[in-house]
């Protein structure tokens, strides 16, 4: 048997629940151990993730424009979008919590849309080059997703905690729902995307 | 043909010859570089103890106020509880669930699954579930987003303490407490070797 083919190759399917390697026959298509259906690849992974990817591009626009939190301070009532409460963080000279705030959910944001798509094209074009560095991009997208929740849970807080009256309060804007489902279906983007395919591509 | 010997890597399926490091030792795979396996010190014993020493944290952790601000002589304090609820009676139930569920139902129920599972295979119990606990287990880890919560609870005291005076709460402890051990959860937790003990439940 050679040692560096694909298991696919040997007729052999790694179940995704377990880990257990099974050669699945035309009567059994269950895996021994856990009972899960064998799938050698995540089933329409290309289409899936497309299709997730797309949603979350058309979602990113209202996310953006739509104030995310409305700040309401002795009267005075503030609007404030993703990148006009970075702006007010930097103005009340909050540099560190600024940037953190603009990785989370900005950088972090773009990264997945713009990595997923180039993984979606890496496969689509089989592209030769570099498979273990998109392998690390892969990773580092299915890594980094949840981390933009920060502002959704952010706002979560300053609506539990500034509740004053009339004195302060935080009501969460129309983009904050808009930002947590290009977060949810990112991350949904990056677990049906299947990095295997990548590999699959390979000549050698 | 014998397929006990063999291992897929599950990011790039390349065939490997299965390996079994020791404790404190890793194993990758040699093409894209994906760490099959990392064998964890009584991993059986350590979660079974972890799970419950979250499943008691978790409670203060949830009931008892996180933050608290103090402005013109009002004053008002946050739980978990009361940011979901805030959120929900503005209209946001999409992102009040999705806060819900990532901030309190998946880690409670990734503590009692851990519990169940390792309290099963501590005292060599098979049961026809275990299979469909550890792929829950596995499915929902990367939901629940403790840390990232604490990040924005970081973010949001940062934004409160330039206006108001800030209350740190009893809860905060216990959340920082329940983040430390559900972070110990995780990395005690050796899925390989759970899943091998189970198939060996199973075929006893």
């Amino acid at each position: 048997m050679k040692p560096n083919a694909a298991a696919l190759a040997q007729g052999l399917i790694r179940c995704h629940g377990c880990g257990h390697l099974s050669k699945p026959t035309r009567l059994s298509r269950k895996c021994r151990v856990c009972g899960n259906y064998l799938h050698a690849r995540i089933p329409h992974s290309v289409q899936r993730t497309t299709a997730l990817l797309s949603s979350s591009y058309a979602l990113y626009i209202p996310a953006n424009i739509f104030p995310i939190m409305t700040v309401m301070q002795l009267g005075v009532t503030e609007q404030h979008t993703i990148l006009g409460g970075i702006m007010a963080l930097i103005d009340k000279d909050m540099m560190p919590i600024a940037i953190l705030v603009l990785v989370a959910s900005i950088l972090v944001p773009l990264l997945k849309l713009l990595g997923i798509s180039l993984l979606l094209l890496n496969v689509h074009y089989r592209w030769q080059r570099n498979a273990r560095l998109w392998t690390k991009l892969y990773r580092v997208i299915a890594f980094v997703g949840r981390w933009s929740m920060l502002d959704i849970f952010m706002i979560s807080i300053l609506v539990a905690v500034v509740d004053l009256g009339g004195v302060s309060k935080v009501i969460a804007g129309p983009a904050s729902t808009a930002f947590a489902a290009v977060v949810v279906l990112t991350m949904f983007a990056a677990k049906s995307f299947d990095p295997r395919l990548i590999w699959d591509n390979q000549l050698e | 043909m014998k397929n006990i010997k063999l291992d897929a890597c599950p990011e790039c399926d390349l065939l490997l010859n299965q390996s079994s490091p020791e404790i404190g030792e890793k194993a990758l795979c040699p093409r894209c570089g994906y760490l099959l396996y990392r064998p964890r010190k009584q991993s059986v014993e350590r979660t079974l103890a972890l799970s419950i020493a979250g499943f008691i944290i978790i409670f203060p952790a949830n009931l008892l106020p996180l933050i608290g601000m103090k402005l013109l002589g009002n004053s008002h304090e946050g739980t978990l509880w009361s940011g979901v609820m805030g959120l929900f009676n503005e209209g946001m139930w999409a992102v009040a669930v999705l806060v819900l569920m990532s901030s309190i139902l998946f880690p409670l129920t990734n503590i009692i699954l851990s519990f169940l599972i390792s309290a099963h295979l501590y005292f060599n119990k098979p049961n026809k579930y275990l299979g469909s606990w550890m792929r829950w287990l596995q499915h929902l880890d990367e939901w629940a987003m403790l840390e990232v919560y604490t990040l924005g609870i970081i973010v949001a005291c940062v934004k409160l303490a330039a206006d108001a005076d800030l209350i740190l709460g009893f809860g905060l402890y216990a959340f920082v407490a329940l983040l430390v051990i559900t972070a110990m959860l995780a990395s005690s937790l050796d899925a390989y070797l759970f899943w091998k003990h189970i198939a060996r439940l199973h075929e006893a």
